[in-house]
């Protein structure tokens, strides 16, 4: 298996977008969990734990969420001490790096039609299913396509820019 | 999950997971999926910043506010609010439950004027979701309309109501 620096680089990453998914991001132990779950995952892997080294995902997956177990229960043991504390403001959290892009994804959005950003709103913020949206929409599968396409292509070069 | 899947397929499961409305067992496979795909984890990122964009643009000033208190999350707000299919409250309070790290949550209705169908599946999918990790879900100070129709509901047993914010949090510890 690759354990290379950049390749430990990529899994750090999205361990970290696992975390955050999980313990949402007024965590300040996400970094401690990733690292946590990364140190688990190399022990393992130097030990020969991991049979199919194909399917890795699903192991480092397993072992990502037995650290966000632990540390839930470790969380509820010892809770903060200042538990007054007030939680600051949980209304708009973009990730930094979503804010550092600001400028492309701005122009990205600038150029969708308000009818396709109603379509992808109904995808992306309402959960809606694809049928139920072309049928709203009175729009074919093709259409769909052609829209969610053209606007994730966009973004996709917001984030390649990166 | 698998990236040679119909591209649409892969997304509506990337929408659903970015939305939250993805059950338990197919996060679990998609995230075993995309830590050990680049490809998958790229087109996450984009849709992400895509949501986060569409997401801001049709932001208006949170009605919901967090404190911390005896290591218990109370969430409340700020101003007068229903729970109903109409509202945009609904999916606002899911997203602020399911996003925060705690999973001892109590949710403060005080200003909660009407609560329908729609809001009590919130409710319940707020604390499925707590459940879910090791937590629990209380209400604070539900109108007597409101509390009524807990109980009619059965809700109540699942998630129980309080009039006093301490005896709320208490709960969680007996």
């Amino acid at each position: 298996m690759d354990l290379s620096e950049p390749s430990l680089e990529r899994l750090r990453l999205k361990l970290r977008y696992k975390v955050l998914y999980h313990v949402g991001h007024g965590c300040a132990d996400v970094d401690d969990l990733v690292q946590e779950s990364l140190a688990r995952f190399i022990r393992a892997e130097q030990k020969q734990q991991i049979r199919n080294t194909e399917e890795f995902g699903a192991f480092l997956n397993g072992v990502c969420r037995n650290v966000i177990l632990e540390y839930r229960r470790r969380m509820r043991r010892e809770p903060n001490l200042d538990q007054d504390m007030p939680i600051p403001d949980a209304g708009i959290r973009p990730e930094a790096e979503i804010l550092e892009m600001r400028d492309a994804i701005d122009s990205g959005l600038a150029e969708l039609a308000e009818r396709d950003r109603a379509i992808l709103r109904a995808l992306y913020l309402e959960g809606k299913e694809k049928d139920e949206i072309c049928r709203e929409w009175n729009m074919s599968d093709s259409q769909f396509r052609v829209v969610l396409f053209r606007a994730k292509e966009r973004f996709r070069r917001a984030y390649g820019n990166r | 999950m698998n990236c040679k899947m119909e591209p649409i397929q892969r997304e509506q499961i990337i929408a659903k997971y970015l939305s939250r409305s993805l059950d338990a067992d197919a996060v679990e496979e998609f995230e075993g999926h995309y830590l050990g795909c680049d490809e998958c984890f790229d087109e996450l990122r984009v849709s992400e910043i895509l949501a986060a964009d569409l997401r801001s643009s049709s932001l208006t000033p949170s009605n919901l506010a967090w404190k911390s208190t005896g290591g218990v999350s109370v969430l409340r707000f700020r101003a007068s609010a229903e729970l109903t299919h109409a509202a945009n409250t609904l999916d606002e309070l899911r997203r602020e439950v399911l996003e925060q790290a705690d999973s001892r949550v109590i949710i403060d209705l005080g200003r909660v004027t009407r609560i329908d169908s729609a809001g009590l599946g919130q409710l319940m999918s707020c604390y499925s979701h707590l459940v879910r990790n090791q937590g629990s879900l209380k209400v604070l100070n539900p109108t007597p309309e409101i509390r009524k129709l807990l109980d009619m509901t059965g809700i109540s047993t699942l998630i129980p109501a309080f009039n006093d914010e301490q005896d709320a949090v208490k709960s969680f510890t007996n």
